[in-house]
């Protein structure tokens, strides 16, 4: 119920409600999310990391102009993205680990192919930025096109194509990488 | 949906942070916690930072002082030179009734002078 709650913007009552705003329980509550966006924007444990650790710190500064637990995750989820691009257009200045070097992070139970995924990771890792968090808050954090769209200050027909043609580079690369032909 | 985004949709599952991410983080907001106050009276575990302040607090006060005096010499100066214009304004004032004075005595000697010189004249004129 606290979570229905939450999405819909619902007052919970009193005794439910103290507290939302509890950083350590924050933290807790959306760790996975941000560091989520970060790792399949980088591909990079410990700039996910960082970029996570920052993200919770710039929360933690603003916590009090925040009002509800639903506004804190969209804002959680729009400085995320942002951070990321801003992380990946410094990169190159910075130490990274592959991917493939470093052990997968406590993942939740992956259904499907392992290695499937991982390629198509890999596929969406090679997008250009803003595709790639367009791709990435949409099959990721299951957000529709408008939620997308003011999460990253873009315009509605801007995102929508943006998702089009990342769709369509996936595929063509997904049939000629992996041999993934898909309809 | 198509089969292509239900395999996206499973490669980009959201995924734990490495153990112990929380605690990092929570570590670091309460780094930052600590106050602006707490930051600055953390500073005087420095002997360097202690003499630096005590030096600047007596400086304030040395400059407190000098500015104290020169203060009250400038308005000891204004009073005095108030008091030179009053001196002056009722000495100007009394010179001015005194003026006045001579001027009516003056004025009344004349009268009686012409009134003592008339007989005279008088007779001249009846001779």
């Amino acid at each position: 119920m606290k979570e229905l709650a939450r999405e819909l913007s619902v007052p919970l009552p009193a005794e439910e409600s103290a507290g939302w705003n509890d950083f350590a329980s924050l933290v807790r509550e959306h760790q996975a999310m941000v560091f989520s966006i970060g790792y399949h924007f980088l591909h990079d444990v410990s700039l996910a990391e960082e970029l996570a650790q920052e993200v919770f710190l710039q929360l933690h500064r603003n916590l009090k102009s925040l009002k509800s637990p639903s506004h804190v995750k969209h804002w959680l989820r729009r400085v995320a993205g942002h951070r990321s691009i801003d992380f990946s257009r410094h990169r190159g200045s910075m130490p990274s680990v592959a991917l493939d070097d470093v052990p997968e992070p406590a993942a939740a139970v992956v259904d499907g192919d392992p290695m499937l995924a991982g390629k198509l990771r890999k596929l969406v890792a090679s997008l250009p930025p803003k595709a790639r968090m367009v791709v990435i808050l949409r099959y990721q954090e299951d957000l529709e096109l408008e939620e997308i769209a003011a999460a990253l200050g873009m315009p509605l027909g801007t995102v929508k194509s943006q998702l089009q043609r990342a769709l369509a580079t996936l595929r063509e690369k997904a049939a000629r990488s992996i041999g993934e032909v898909y309809p | 949906m198509s089969r292509f985004e239900d395999d996206l949709r499973t490669a980009l599952r959201r995924k734990e942070p490495p153990p112990g991410f929380a605690e990092r983080a929570l570590a670091r907001a309460a780094v930052e916690r600590e106050t602006l106050l707490e930051r600055l009276l953390g500073l005087f575990r420095f002997p360097a930072v202690r003499w630096v302040c005590a030096a600047a607090l007596l400086l304030m006060l040395l400059l407190g002082v000098r500015y104290q005096q020169a203060r009250r010499a400038r308005q000891e100066g204004e009073e005095a030179r108030a008091k030179v214009l009053y001196a002056l304004q009722v000495t100007g004032s009394k010179l001015q009734l005194v003026q006045q004075k001579l001027r009516q005595l003056e004025a009344e000697r004349e009268t009686q002078d012409s009134a003592e010189e008339d007989p005279a004249t008088s007779g001249r004129k009846i001779l």
